[in-house]
Protein backbone atom coordinates (compact mmCIF):
# COMPACT_ATOMS: atom_id res chain seq x y z
CA UNK A 1 0.00 0.00 0.00
CA UNK A 2 1.17 3.52 -0.77
CA UNK A 3 2.33 4.94 2.53
CA UNK A 4 2.26 8.52 1.28
CA UNK A 5 -1.46 8.46 0.93
CA UNK A 6 -1.66 7.54 4.59
CA UNK A 7 0.38 10.59 5.62
CA UNK A 8 -2.11 12.92 4.01
CA UNK A 9 -5.03 10.96 5.42
CA UNK A 10 -3.47 10.98 8.86
CA UNK A 11 -3.11 14.77 8.95
CA UNK A 12 -6.51 15.28 7.33
CA UNK A 13 -8.21 13.05 9.89
CA UNK A 14 -6.65 14.83 12.86
CA UNK A 15 -7.24 18.32 11.43
CA UNK A 16 -10.88 17.59 10.59
CA UNK A 17 -11.51 16.33 14.09
CA UNK A 18 -10.12 19.53 15.61
CA UNK A 19 -11.69 22.28 13.54
CA UNK A 20 -15.19 23.78 13.36
CA UNK A 21 -15.28 23.64 9.57
CA UNK A 22 -13.94 20.24 8.53
CA UNK A 23 -15.21 20.73 4.97
CA UNK A 24 -12.58 23.42 4.49
CA UNK A 25 -9.65 21.22 5.48
CA UNK A 26 -7.35 20.58 2.53
CA UNK A 27 -4.16 18.56 2.65
CA UNK A 28 -1.72 18.44 -0.24
CA UNK A 29 1.63 16.83 -0.55
CA UNK A 30 4.71 18.07 -2.29
CA UNK A 31 6.96 15.14 -2.86
CA UNK A 32 10.70 15.69 -2.70
CA UNK A 33 13.52 13.25 -3.25
CA UNK A 34 14.04 12.53 0.40
CA UNK A 35 11.46 14.63 2.13
CA UNK A 36 7.80 15.18 1.52
CA UNK A 37 6.10 18.36 2.55
CA UNK A 38 2.56 17.91 3.79
CA UNK A 39 0.66 21.16 3.47
CA UNK A 40 -2.35 21.70 5.66
CA UNK A 41 -4.89 24.37 4.90
CA UNK A 42 -7.88 25.19 7.08
CA UNK A 43 -10.52 27.91 7.30
CA UNK A 44 -9.05 31.17 8.60
CA UNK A 45 -10.98 31.02 11.85
CA UNK A 46 -9.80 27.46 12.46
CA UNK A 47 -6.11 28.30 12.20
CA UNK A 48 -5.77 28.65 15.95
CA UNK A 49 -7.29 25.21 16.47
CA UNK A 50 -4.64 23.41 14.44
CA UNK A 51 -1.79 25.49 15.87
CA UNK A 52 -2.88 25.57 19.51
CA UNK A 53 -1.50 27.50 22.46
CA UNK A 54 2.18 28.18 21.87
CA UNK A 55 1.99 25.88 18.87
CA UNK A 56 1.30 22.84 21.01
CA UNK A 57 -1.27 21.27 18.70
CA UNK A 58 0.92 21.77 15.62
CA UNK A 59 3.85 20.27 17.53
CA UNK A 60 1.80 17.23 18.55
CA UNK A 61 0.73 16.70 14.93
CA UNK A 62 4.36 16.95 13.80
CA UNK A 63 5.42 14.42 16.43
CA UNK A 64 2.76 11.95 15.29
CA UNK A 65 3.71 12.59 11.66
CA UNK A 66 7.34 11.92 12.43
CA UNK A 67 6.45 8.60 14.08
CA UNK A 68 4.51 7.73 10.94
CA UNK A 69 7.47 8.79 8.78
CA UNK A 70 9.75 6.50 10.76
CA UNK A 71 7.33 3.66 10.19
CA UNK A 72 7.19 4.06 6.42
CA UNK A 73 10.83 5.15 6.21
CA UNK A 74 10.17 8.41 4.42
CA UNK A 75 10.84 11.79 5.98
CA UNK A 76 7.99 14.25 5.91
CA UNK A 77 7.37 17.65 7.38
CA UNK A 78 4.13 19.43 8.15
CA UNK A 79 3.53 22.98 7.00
CA UNK A 80 0.46 24.88 8.06
CA UNK A 81 -0.51 27.31 5.33
CA UNK A 82 -1.90 30.67 6.42
CA UNK B 1 -35.80 -0.23 27.26
CA UNK B 2 -39.54 -0.02 26.61
CA UNK B 3 -42.17 2.35 27.90
CA UNK B 4 -45.93 2.43 27.39
CA UNK B 5 -47.96 5.59 27.05
CA UNK B 6 -51.68 6.31 26.75
CA UNK B 7 -53.75 9.11 25.32
CA UNK B 8 -57.14 9.75 23.76
CA UNK B 9 -55.51 9.36 20.37
CA UNK B 10 -52.18 7.94 19.25
CA UNK B 11 -51.01 11.53 18.66
CA UNK B 12 -51.78 12.41 22.24
CA UNK B 13 -50.05 9.28 23.50
CA UNK B 14 -47.04 10.28 21.47
CA UNK B 15 -47.12 13.79 22.91
CA UNK B 16 -47.19 12.33 26.41
CA UNK B 17 -44.25 10.09 25.58
CA UNK B 18 -42.33 13.01 24.14
CA UNK B 19 -42.88 15.07 27.27
CA UNK B 20 -42.05 12.28 29.73
CA UNK B 21 -38.89 11.16 27.97
CA UNK B 22 -37.77 14.67 27.04
CA UNK B 23 -37.35 13.71 23.39
CA UNK B 24 -38.84 15.13 20.22
CA UNK B 25 -41.77 13.04 18.84
CA UNK B 26 -39.81 12.42 15.64
CA UNK B 27 -36.95 10.95 17.66
CA UNK B 28 -39.18 8.28 19.16
CA UNK B 29 -39.32 4.76 17.91
CA UNK B 30 -42.81 3.50 18.74
CA UNK B 31 -45.38 0.81 18.04
CA UNK B 32 -49.12 1.30 18.31
CA UNK B 33 -50.56 -1.22 20.76
CA UNK B 34 -54.14 0.10 20.76
CA UNK B 35 -55.21 2.60 18.12
CA UNK B 36 -57.92 3.93 20.40
CA UNK B 37 -61.41 4.90 19.31
CA UNK B 38 -63.41 7.97 20.00
CA UNK B 39 -66.62 6.14 20.88
CA UNK B 40 -69.97 7.73 20.25
CA UNK B 41 -69.64 11.52 20.01
CA UNK B 42 -66.37 11.15 21.85
CA UNK B 43 -68.26 10.58 25.05
CA UNK B 44 -69.05 6.95 25.71
CA UNK B 45 -67.35 3.74 24.82
CA UNK B 46 -64.13 5.46 23.88
CA UNK B 47 -60.96 3.42 24.15
CA UNK B 48 -57.65 4.94 24.97
CA UNK B 49 -54.84 4.72 22.48
CA UNK B 50 -51.73 2.96 23.75
CA UNK B 51 -48.28 3.07 22.30
CA UNK B 52 -45.06 1.31 23.14
CA UNK B 53 -41.90 3.39 22.88
CA UNK B 54 -38.57 1.64 22.54
CA UNK B 55 -35.42 3.52 23.49
CA UNK B 56 -32.16 2.20 22.07
CA UNK B 57 -29.69 2.99 24.84
CA UNK B 58 -31.52 4.96 27.47
CA UNK B 59 -28.77 4.82 30.07
CA UNK B 60 -25.88 5.80 27.88
CA UNK B 61 -24.01 8.52 29.70
CA UNK B 62 -21.58 11.11 28.54
CA UNK B 63 -18.72 9.05 29.86
CA UNK B 64 -19.64 6.00 27.85
CA UNK B 65 -19.78 8.28 24.84
CA UNK B 66 -16.43 9.67 25.85
CA UNK B 67 -14.81 6.24 26.09
CA UNK B 68 -16.18 5.28 22.71
CA UNK B 69 -15.09 8.56 21.12
CA UNK B 70 -11.63 8.49 22.63
CA UNK B 71 -11.04 4.91 21.60
CA UNK B 72 -12.26 5.47 18.04
CA UNK B 73 -10.11 8.56 17.59
CA UNK B 74 -6.98 6.79 18.80
CA UNK B 75 -7.70 3.65 16.77
CA UNK B 76 -8.19 5.72 13.65
CA UNK B 77 -4.91 7.61 14.10
CA UNK B 78 -2.99 4.39 14.76
CA UNK B 79 -4.54 2.77 11.72
CA UNK B 80 -3.39 5.71 9.57
CA UNK B 81 0.19 5.77 10.90
CA UNK B 82 -0.05 2.73 10.12
CA UNK B 83 0.52 0.34 13.00
CA UNK B 84 -1.26 -2.85 13.87
CA UNK B 85 -2.28 -2.49 17.46
CA UNK B 86 -5.29 -2.95 19.66
CA UNK B 87 -6.64 -0.33 22.04
CA UNK B 88 -8.14 -1.20 25.40
CA UNK B 89 -10.29 1.42 27.05
CA UNK B 90 -11.49 1.77 30.61
CA UNK B 91 -12.86 4.37 32.95
CA UNK B 92 -10.82 4.97 36.09
CA UNK B 93 -11.59 7.64 38.71
CA UNK B 94 -12.89 10.29 36.34
CA UNK B 95 -10.35 9.58 33.62
CA UNK B 96 -10.55 7.57 30.46
CA UNK B 97 -7.55 5.28 30.23
CA UNK B 98 -6.60 4.04 26.78
CA UNK B 99 -3.86 1.49 26.49
CA UNK B 100 -2.24 0.48 23.24
CA UNK B 101 -1.11 -3.09 22.85
CA UNK B 102 1.14 -4.49 20.18
CA UNK B 103 3.75 -1.76 19.66
CA UNK B 104 6.83 -3.78 20.48
CA UNK B 105 9.24 -1.34 18.82
CA UNK B 106 8.34 1.57 21.06
CA UNK B 107 7.56 3.69 17.99
CA UNK B 108 4.41 5.01 19.62
CA UNK B 109 6.20 5.90 22.84
CA UNK B 110 9.03 7.89 21.32
CA UNK B 111 11.91 9.52 23.11
CA UNK B 112 10.89 10.01 26.74
CA UNK B 113 7.28 9.38 25.84
CA UNK B 114 7.13 12.26 23.36
CA UNK B 115 4.98 10.44 20.80
CA UNK B 116 2.71 9.03 23.49
CA UNK B 117 2.23 12.55 24.90
CA UNK B 118 1.42 13.88 21.41
CA UNK B 119 -1.17 11.14 20.84
CA UNK B 120 -2.66 11.82 24.26
CA UNK B 121 -2.82 15.55 23.62
CA UNK B 122 -4.55 15.15 20.26
CA UNK B 123 -7.04 12.55 21.54
CA UNK B 124 -7.89 14.85 24.46
CA UNK B 125 -8.49 17.73 22.04
CA UNK B 126 -10.72 15.60 19.82
CA UNK B 127 -12.77 14.19 22.70
CA UNK B 128 -13.19 17.51 24.47
CA UNK B 129 -14.26 19.21 21.28
CA UNK B 130 -17.07 16.67 20.86
CA UNK B 131 -18.21 16.58 24.50
CA UNK B 132 -19.54 19.35 26.71
CA UNK B 133 -18.21 17.83 29.87
CA UNK B 134 -14.48 18.19 30.48
CA UNK B 135 -12.96 14.76 30.03
CA UNK B 136 -9.42 13.67 30.71
CA UNK B 137 -7.91 10.93 28.58
CA UNK B 138 -4.67 9.11 29.40
CA UNK B 139 -2.95 7.20 26.61
CA UNK B 140 -0.45 4.49 27.50
CA UNK B 141 1.45 1.90 25.53
CA UNK B 142 3.22 -1.19 26.82
CA UNK B 143 2.78 0.11 30.37
CA UNK B 144 5.20 2.97 29.67
CA UNK B 145 3.58 5.51 31.98
CA UNK B 146 3.68 3.14 34.93
CA UNK B 147 7.31 2.24 34.26
CA UNK B 148 8.17 5.93 33.83
CA UNK B 149 6.47 6.80 37.09
CA UNK B 150 8.45 4.16 38.95
CA UNK B 151 11.76 5.29 37.52
CA UNK B 152 10.97 8.95 38.26
CA UNK B 153 10.08 8.07 41.84
CA UNK B 154 13.42 6.30 42.19
CA UNK B 155 15.23 9.27 40.62
CA UNK B 156 13.50 11.73 42.93
CA UNK B 157 14.44 9.74 46.03
CA UNK B 158 18.04 9.41 44.87
CA UNK B 159 18.37 13.13 44.17
CA UNK B 160 16.70 13.94 47.47
CA UNK B 161 19.33 11.87 49.29
CA UNK B 162 22.09 13.61 47.37
CA UNK B 163 20.75 17.08 48.23
CA UNK B 164 20.68 16.18 51.92
CA UNK B 165 24.15 14.68 51.78
CA UNK B 166 25.87 17.61 50.05
CA UNK B 167 23.58 20.14 51.80
CA UNK B 168 23.08 21.98 48.52
CA UNK B 169 20.19 22.19 46.08
CA UNK B 170 20.22 19.77 43.17
CA UNK B 171 18.16 20.08 40.02
CA UNK B 172 16.70 17.60 37.58
CA UNK B 173 16.77 17.79 33.79
CA UNK B 174 14.00 19.63 31.97
CA UNK B 175 10.72 17.83 32.56
CA UNK B 176 7.13 18.08 31.38
CA UNK B 177 4.40 18.97 33.92
CA UNK B 178 3.39 15.36 34.45
CA UNK B 179 6.92 14.21 35.24
CA UNK B 180 7.55 17.19 37.52
CA UNK B 181 4.41 16.41 39.41
CA UNK B 182 5.71 12.94 40.21
CA UNK B 183 8.99 14.39 41.56
CA UNK B 184 7.15 16.97 43.70
CA UNK B 185 4.72 14.38 45.06
CA UNK B 186 7.46 11.87 45.83
CA UNK B 187 9.40 14.36 47.94
CA UNK B 188 6.37 16.13 49.43
CA UNK B 189 6.43 14.07 52.58
CA UNK B 190 10.12 14.52 53.22
CA UNK B 191 10.20 17.27 55.86
CA UNK B 192 13.91 17.91 55.26
CA UNK B 193 13.39 18.84 51.61
CA UNK B 194 11.68 21.55 49.59
CA UNK B 195 10.95 21.26 45.89
CA UNK B 196 10.45 24.06 43.37
CA UNK B 197 9.99 24.24 39.62
CA UNK B 198 12.36 26.52 37.79
CA UNK B 199 12.34 27.74 34.20
CA UNK B 200 10.00 29.05 31.55
CA UNK B 201 7.63 27.29 29.20
CA UNK B 202 6.26 23.82 29.27
CA UNK B 203 9.52 22.15 30.25
CA UNK B 204 11.00 23.12 33.58
CA UNK B 205 13.58 21.80 36.01
CA UNK B 206 12.72 20.69 39.50
CA UNK B 207 15.09 22.05 42.13
CA UNK B 208 15.38 19.95 45.27
CA UNK B 209 16.44 22.08 48.21
CA UNK B 210 17.57 20.76 51.60
CA UNK B 211 16.06 22.70 54.51
CA UNK B 212 18.50 24.11 57.01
Amino acid sequence: MDGLLDMKDLIAYIAKALVDRPEEVAVTEIEGEQTSVIELKVAKEDLGKVIGKQGRTARAMRTILSAASTKIKKRSVLEIIE
Amino acid sequence: MEYEFEGKTTEEALENASRELALQPEELNFDILEPGSAGIFGLVGGKKAKIKVTLEKPEETNNENGIQLAREALEKILELIPVETTVNAEQTDGKIALSIEGDKSGLLIGRRGKTLDALQYIVNKIVNKALDKKTYVVVDSENYRKRREESLTQLALKMGDKAKKIKKPVSTNLMNPHDRRIVHLTLQEDIDLDTKSRGDGLLKKVVIIPKK
